[in-house]
């Protein structure tokens, strides 16, 4: 077996192995645990796609979704985890759009989670579009993000205070594999009164 | 947008092959209100479930150990129609394009959750499917029964309404259109959304529609872009694999596929067509080496089949390899109790003592295989290999008769063309083996002229009885068999009663039925039926 086989199967072990930890803690209540797991495993699925990047096999599977889905999903499943409270923005859209709901899904969740991680009191998340571009939008109420990470372009920001880096890597793909009408989904990171992220794709 | 779902009349069916996880699942499920669950380790399991109840849900991991996984899975109960489209199949992966799984829409789950997941992400996702699926039951329903015309119709009105399914409800219709023969209609069609937004199913759509309308070269060229931007998109790689088989490249085809198996190493499906193409091409040691995965990967589990068996010995023996050949055949009969008479095994068998000379064996195998029910229903590898069997022992004239059979089966299919002539080379000469196919495939058309030419000068009963001996002598050739039901059933109309023929045309109907569920002539016939059906309770 290759080293690839080896670690895909062991990636799949470990998350195995989150989720079970990650059912024990919640049958005791043990919310901060559920938490920590979940998060790890996110990160797991994180790097597994970015693995596939890497090969040129990672591909947008680009079908109809609704925005308001997703973002009620998110703000859901993070209402019984999350220390802090997680609130949707007004207005988020109702009507289709055309992106990979699982990659998106993934670039979001992690920008929330990094939010929370961050925030003093709250985070928002929502969508909102243009007759160009459709956004999901991730905001906090903490220090915002640090200078260099807002300098830097696609790369890896590497090991540093905001984690490994690899979640705005992926959200950086992610984007990237959006592309209609002859413009590319960005991600776009500024700062004001805390973080703000921005996956924005063409509509 | 959440819905008010009553989760405890839903029946969930869990199947995982971890005892741990099964219990957090259904803790999970209990907890958001589900009360009938049924938990299973392994798809044995999990197939008597199925075969007892009904189920609403079926939630299912993609590692299932021991070579399968739930792809395979849902593949194996799609194909066989033992879920109807109402029921929700939902995959659980460790990362959605793990194994590139974009498959044939018809065998894609309706959705994937990553895990662990929360309680409150499975119920937030539930509702939302749920939703979905109560918007398109009575489309789901309608295409369970291959009633496409209503499908169609259906499909408009919620395209029309311009609701958040709408999209859903185009993607349906595209295939629905495929499926009842209208493929120019459905290549504009295609196109029309392309032009809107390029959609990677609306992309694939046309290529099969370019494909049923002949337009090879396009089609083609549409999906090696496809490819090219979308390298998960499997469904593209074995289309573009089959075009390029239907059409005698098996060396392009064979290329196409193998790249597919490399993205996307577990598909029993693509292994198969892997082996298809291989053995047209007269390579069986890659049909060895693709059916000897299948074999391993689907021992013990109640996705095997025999033809697997069957012609992973049937390349052993071509590959001079009898004795292993002869191990297979007793695997399979083993694992297959009921089988033990399956002609293709058998001719297999008889091949194999043949070449190990053994004739006293290979004339009792033969034997036996040539008594294996209407040979006429085989598979066309199975007839090859029977075919070939009688040649082995020189019974010229029935193996010949054979292949005769196998061609008109399958009049269009190049790939089984090429086998047939390499057989008969080997044993007669190129040009006896090339008129073998041209006169085989000669008759069928002109049997199919003379059958429309006579219903044009009104002799629609000539054309029933020449349809019908046909039919009879090729009841694998499905198109045979529809026409010959549809012309009955005219003549019925146009001639008056008459049991015997009435009888004739049921059972054509209903092997049609059976066979191509989705055959496009089965309307026109069931249309007829019901015309005459009114006529005799008016006579009444």
């Amino acid at each position: 077996m290759s080293f690839q086989a080896y670690a895909a199967l062991t990636i799949h072990d470990v998350k195995n192995r989150l989720a079970t930890l990650a059912n024990r803690a919640q049958a005791r209540g043990d919310v901060d645990t559920v938490r920590e797991a979940l998060n790890a495993a996110e990160l797991l699925t994180a790097l597994l796609v970015c693995y596939k990047a890497e090969n040129g096999w990672l591909g947008a599977d680009i079908d109809a979704h609704a925005p308001i889905d997703l973002i009620e999903e998110l703000a859901a499943d993070s209402a019984r985890l999350a220390s802090l409270p997680v609130r949707m923005r007004p207005d988020v859209p109702g009507e289709v759009f055309f992106y990979d709901e699982n990659l998106v899904r993934l670039a979001v969740n992690g920008a929330l989670h990094n939010a929370l991680r961050h925030a003093q009191h709250e985070v928002y998340i929502g969508a909102r579009a243009d007759e160009r571009w459709l956004e999901f939008i991730v905001t906090d109420d903490g220090p915002g993000f640090p200078s260099e990470q807002l300098a830097e372009s696609a790369c890896p920001a590497g090991v540093s205070g905001q984690g490994t880096g690899l979640g705005l890597y992926l959200a950086r793909l992610v984007a990237d594999l959006h592309t209609h009408d002859g413009l590319r989904g960005v991600v776009l990171l500024h700062n004001d009164h805390g973080a703000h992220f921005t996956l924005r794709l063409p509509r | 947008m959440a819905s008010v779902t009553e989760y405890a009349g839903k029946r969930l069916l869990i199947i995982d092959d971890m005892p741990e996880m099964r219990s957090s699942l259904r803790s999970q499920a209990t907890s958001i209100g589900f009360q009938k669950v049924t938990a299973c380790g392994h798809l044995r399991e999990a197939l008597d479930a199925l075969r007892q109840t009904p189920f609403d849900i079926i939630l299912c991991d993609y590692y299932l150990g021991s070579g399968t996984n739930g792809q395979q899975f849902l593949e194996y109960l799609r194909t066989r129609r033992m879920i109807p489209r109402s029921t929700l199949f939902i995959m659980i992966t460790a990362e959605k394009n793990h194994d590139a799984v974009i498959t044939a829409a018809e065998c894609m789950p309706d959705d994937y959750l990553l895990k662990p997941f929360t309680a409150e992400l499975f119920k937030t996702r539930v509702e939302r499917l749920l939703d979905r699926k109560a918007r398109l039951a009575e489309i789901d329903a309608m295409q369970d029964k291959g009633r496409w015309a209503e499908v169609i119709a259906t499909c408009d009105e919620i395209i029309s309404a311009r609701d958040r399914y709408q999209v859903d409800a185009m993607r349906i219709k595209g295939n629905a259109l495929i499926q009842s023969g209208r493929h120019e209609e459905a290549a504009a069609y295609y196109r029309k959304i392309n032009d809107m937004r390029p959609l990677p199913w609306a992309r694939l759509g046309l290529s099969r529609a370019l494909r049923e309308t002949g337009k090879l070269d396009e089609a083609r060229e549409q999906l090696t872009t496809l490819i090219a931007e979308a390298p998960h998109l499997m469904a593209a790689y074995d289309l573009l694999g089959h075009i390029h088989a239907a059409e005698g490249d098996s060396a392009a085809a064979l290329q196409v596929l193998d790249d597919a198996s490399r993205r996307s190493p577990h598909s029993l499906a693509r292994l198969r067509a892997i082996a298809e193409v291989a053995e047209s091409a007269g390579d069986f040691e890659r049909v060895e080496k693709s059916l000897s995965q299948v074999v391993d990967k689907t021992r013990n589990t109640p996705l095997r089949e025999t033809s697997d068996f069957a012609r992973l010995g049937s390349a052993l023996t071509a590959t001079g390899q009898a004795d292993k050949a002869l191990a297979v055949v007793d695997e399979a009969r083993e694992a297959f109790r009921g089988e033990a008479e399956n002609p293709a095994l058998a001719a297999v068998e008889a091949i194999a003592h043949h070449s190990l000379g053994n004739p006293a064996k290979a004339e009792a195998a033969l034997e036996r295989a040539l008594q294996g029910g209407d040979l006429g229903l085989l598979p066309a590898s199975a007839m090859l290999t029977l075919a070939q069997a009688c040649l082995d022992s020189g019974r010229a004239d029935q193996g010949q008769a054979l292949l005769k059979q196998v061609v008109q089966t399958n009049p269009e299919a190049k790939d089984v063309h090429a086998r047939v002539t390499s057989l008969m080379e080997r044993h007669g000469s190129a040009d006896q083996a090339r008129k073998l196919v041209a006169d085989s495939v000669e008759e069928v058309i002109q049997l199919n002229n003379d059958a429309v030419r006579f219903g044009k000068e009104g002799r629609i009963g000539e054309a029933a009885e020449m349809l019908t001996a046909a039919a009879n002598r090729l009841p694998g050739n499905l198109q045979i068999v529809a026409n010959a039901a549809y012309a009955l059933l005219v003549a019925l109309l146009a001639n008056g009663h008459d049991a015997d023929k009435l009888r004739e045309a049921e059972r054509f109907r209903q092997a049609v039925r059976e066979r191509a569920p989705n055959h496009r002539k089965l309307a026109d016939i069931d249309a007829l039926w019901a015309r005459l059906a009114a006529r005799q309770n008016a006579l009444e």
